[in-house]
């Protein structure tokens, strides 16, 4: 069996989920009815008239919170391998890793004392 | 031609590679200069990863976690600084940022 | 090393995707093409047996750095930037044969090293087991120095905690 043939349940899972996506939205265009315009067009249907454009600039406490997201993405992916080879990797590797979390750790504390944290 | 062999992948590799300086070079958006560097990166991945499977040798795919490292930290300080100057400046066009002209 | 329609498909995918990235106009398509090249990489990474790099293209690049970018896109306002000042014409065509010689030497310099035939596909077991074992026995330094790399990119964040407190100054 080699590696690719692994792959064909994954495959024909992602196939399923391709058609049903397609699948569902054609149906209910074909058998429901439509009957655009008026206040169904609008973005609330509740009768809140929508402001502005969708594309408007955001407040930068945001990309505070994606930086730190991709740090501890980065963190995770070598937090993820050695979860799965901890037992033969031993004593020695918990302590590389040790000593890597601390300093990331110690990074994260001090990104907290300086209040970049604060969602004002 | 009927076989892939690891020409192909430098080949691939060479192009995105080139790509991404070519963007680097025409564009002049430095968001768009970024992606180009972050395209770069990811060919430089590509060859690393062929090669690991050309030689049946893991070495070179554990670079790649090194690249991945360096390529989400250069994004995160590169893109401070793009914010930064924006707020100074008002662009992100590399020509506006001549401040530091002799 | 997967079938060539396999690679052909993927890489004329990837090379569109980059060109795409390229040329278009709105900085927020840009970002979206190059979603779609670093997915075919992971195609292409899954094809080469690295299954775990894989998921990890996928999660850092196509879910966490183009994620930032897009929230810088958004946060400036950048989206839809005036066409730039450029040299012109000129300063295109110098270009593109710059990045053409540039692959050329790549591929011709590269190729020097893809001597032999390829390994069979049992010769490499990429589990995420086997890569952590690498990594921390003949990997640990790198590694450690990657946290460093990672603390260099928290500081990022005190810039715009130390600006805001000028702005609130001034």
């Amino acid at each position: 069996m080699t590696i690719a043939q692994l792959y064909i349940p994954v495959a024909v899972l992602f196939g399923i989920s391709i058609f049903f996506a397609l699948l569902l939205p054609i149906l209910s265009k074909i058998l429901g009815p439509n009957r655009p315009g008026g206040r169904k067009g609008e973005a609330y249907e509740s009768g809140i008239v929508a402001v502005g454009n969708a594309q408007k600039r955001l407040p930068v406490k945001f990309y505070r919170i994606a930086i730190l997201f991709i740090l501890f993405d980065i963190d995770i992916i070598f937090l993820f391998p050695y979860a799965i080879a901890m037992k033969k990797l031993g004593l020695f590797g918990l302590w590389s890793m040790l000593i890597f979390v601390v300093i990331f750790v110690l990074g994260d504390i001090w990104v907290w004392k300086r209040g970049v944290l604060e969602w004002e | 031609m009927d076989e892939v062999t690891i020409g192909w992948y430098i080949a691939l590799a060479a192009i995105l590679f080139s790509m991404g300086a070519l963007g680097v070079l025409v564009r002049r958006n430095a968001l768009i200069i970024f992606m180009s560097i972050e395209l770069m990166l990811n060919a430089g991945n590509l060859l690393f990863v062929a090669f690991a499977r050309h030689l049946g040798d893991l070495d070179g795919q554990i670079w790649v976690f090194f690249t991945m490292t360096v390529a989400a930290a250069e994004v995160a300080v590169g893109l401070a600084l793009a914010v930064s100057i924006f707020r100074n400046r008002d662009s992100v066009n590399i020509d506006d940022m001549n401040m530091m002209k002799g | 090393m997967g079938h060539p329609i396999v690679f052909l498909i993927l890489a004329t995918v990837a090379v569109f995707a980059a060109i795409g990235m390229l040329t278009s106009r709105n900085a927020v398509h840009s970002a979206l093409y190059l979603v779609l090249n670093f997915c075919t990489v992971a195609v292409f990474y899954l094809v080469l047996n690295a299954p775990f790099i894989s998921m990890v293209q996928i999660t850092v690049y196509a879910g966490a750095i183009v994620v930032l970018f897009l929230f810088v896109i958004m946060l400036l306002g950048a989206d839809q930037l005036p066409k730039a000042s450029s040299n012109g014409g000129l300063q295109y065509i110098l270009a593109i044969f710059a990045t053409a010689g540039l692959a050329t030497a790549l591929i011709l310099q590269l190729s020097g090293f893809g001597d032999g035939t390829a390994k069979p596909e049992s010769a490499l077991d990429a589990s995420p087991e086997a890569i952590g074992t690498l990594l921390f026995q003949d990997y640990v330094f790198p590694f450690e120095i990657t946290s460093l790399i990672l603390l260099v990119a928290m500081m990022s964040l005190i810039v715009f905690k130390a600006q805001k407190r000028k702005k609130q100054d001034g």
